[in-house]
């Protein structure tokens, strides 16, 4: 599968954007720019917003005001999905019937296929690249359900990087990961920043899983968004 | 003089074996979707549709999808209104039931031909009949083949699906329209209240045996298939009701899939310390 290269040099961005489920606004004139090949790590309290600021962001939510922009494009209208890749939280993954993991790491192709065709030559080469760029070449007849908290979240990893994506959004990565898969973890989104120039947006509340890979740790607090110290996750100046 | 010699036994086996494959190919999506029940729900609404056909002078089987058609557009609909899904299933449900009733009272509709739609009668059917529940399984197959990674996208998580750029909406109807199919498709077969369990029992006995989706697909197809040969086979022999024939023995299937399983898993460790013993 070979992409034009992207000419943006902003991946994501939301300017002035509010947004709430109802009259209240869970965010309030957020402004936030994501650069390529940036590592940028999300935090805040449960249910302050951060979660809904990545919803936006993919454009599976539209805001009250304000505008999303991916690569250039509104968010909410943006045809070119191979170009951003989505893991959601491990829950979402529960799956009631059997699911091998090659099966799993196909759907992220599902979006790219018209009705009726058939994965090409490049998807399925595609497939190989990223079952073998995650560790996960023994284990692809295996059921998901089978593998161990680590190896699904790599699965589901892997899924959200079959395109070649040119964004990754991770939603709470590490929740339910022992210490030995975190630490694999943390190797690949190492690799696929500095070697693959992927941006990550990395959301959690935990700092452990990002503490030396974030270039930037944004904190999501009172519907607003403010830059923190990577470390003490103290605001410290400058805008978002 | 065999049971298939017969005409009416060869038209109801034709009926029943293409319905009770096609109904899990649809299962498998709704039960990896946590919505088992969905038939049961398009099942009470075809119902509704068949009473409505009997009160304007409609054949049964246009009433019964006219409805179902709508039942989906409506589940779809209260859905993104933000009615919860067991709700919208209700609600639904109760509708169909309810305007089911009343639409055959008024119509005066005999209660052998309901009891006939609502448990299945495929003794009964004509060719032409039979022709049109082979075009509705049919319908099925080819709506799951073409639009299948798609729809095993959605199932599996759909947000992430949405995110991929695959379009979850309609998606989200065309499997709904399908469940309106096979139950429109397996009423006059295999019956109304009785069809919904040949969408969930055979995936839930497959996905015991299984380590892939694609694998459960087709292998709960071929086990509606066979318990609808067998359960029709049965009924003919023991002079009882087809449609639950066919859904017993795919129950009976799945009880004896996890008994084996027991039994396998609790011979497990005595198997491996004999042999730990015979290698000593």
């Amino acid at each position: 599968m070979s992409h034009p290269p992207p000419a943006d040099p902003v991946a994501l961005e939301f300017d002035q954007v509010t947004f709430g489920y109802g009259p209240v606004p869970v965010l309030r004139e957020v402004s936030l720019q994501i650069g390529q090949g940036t590592f940028v790590a999300l935090v805040g309290a449960n249910g302050s917003g951060k979660t809904t600021l990545m919803r936006l962001g993919l454009g599976l939510l539209r805001p009250t005001q304000g505008a999303v922009r991916l690569f250039g494009a509104d968010a909410s209208r943006f045809r070119e999905r191979w170009r951003v890749g989505y893991v959601p939280q491990r829950a979402s993954a529960v799956t009631s019937l059997p699911v091998s993991v090659t099966e799993v790491v196909r759907t992220g192709l599902a979006g790219q296929l018209r009705p009726g065709r058939r994965f090409t030559r490049q998807h399925r080469e595609r497939l190989e690249h990223v079952l073998d760029l995650m560790g996960l070449d023994d284990m692809r007849r295996r059921r998901l359900g089978e593998l161990s908290g680590g190896q699904q979240q790599r699965a589901l990893i892997a899924r959200a990087l079959v395109t070649e994506p040119r964004l990754l959004v991770l939603d709470e990565p590490t929740t339910g990961v022992d210490a030995e898969a975190r630490t694999v973890l943390r190797e690949s989104l190492e690799h696929l920043v500095k070697v693959e120039g992927i941006s990550v947006v990395y959301v959690s509340h935990d700092p452990e899983g990002f503490a030396g890979l974030a270039d930037r740790v944004i904190e999501v607090r009172a519907a607003q968004v403010v830059c923190v110290d990577p470390i003490s996750l103290e605001p410290v100046g400058g805008t978002a | 003089m065999g049971a298939l010699e017969f005409g009416f036994m060869q038209r109801a086996l034709v009926a029943c074996t293409v319905i009770a494959a096609a109904a899990p190919l649809v299962g498998c999506f709704i039960v990896q979707r946590r919505q088992s029940l969905i038939g049961d729900g398009m099942g009470h609404m075809a119902f509704a549709g068949v009473g409505l056909a009997f009160l304007v002078g409609l054949n049964p089987l246009v009433g019964a999808l006219a409805l179902t058609i709508v039942a989906a557009l409506a589940l779809v609909r209260l859905s993104r209104a933000g009615v919860g899904g067991d709700l919208s299933l209700a609600l639904i449900f109760y509708g169909g039931i309810a305007a089911g009733f009343l639409f055959s009272a008024r119509s005066g509709g005999g209660q052998n031909q309901i009891l006939s739609l609502l448990f299945g009668s495929p003794l009964n059917l004509g060719w032409d009949q039979v022709g049109a529940v082979t075009a509705l399984a049919a319908a099925v197959v080819l709506v799951v083949t073409v639009l299948y990674p798609q729809l095993v996208a959605l199932a599996f998580d759909e947000a992430a699906a949405r995110a991929a750029g695959v379009p979850t909406q309609g998606l989200v109807l065309a499997l709904t329209v399908l469940v309106a199919l096979v139950v429109v498709g397996g009423m006059s077969s295999i019956g109304l209240l009785l069809i919904s369990a040949m969408m969930v029992v055979p995936v839930a006995t497959a996905a015991q045996v299984t380590s892939s989706y694609r694998a459960t697909l087709w292998l709960a197809s071929a086990i509606g298939a066979v318990s609808a040969v067998a359960g029709l086979l049965i009924a003919f022999y023991a002079n009882a009701p087809t449609g639950a024939a066919i859904v017993l023995l795919a129950l009976g299937g799945y009880c004896a899939t996890a008994l084996i399983r027991l039994g396998v898993r609790s011979l497990r460790p005595v198997v491996r310390r004999s042999r730990r013993v015979a290698v000593r």
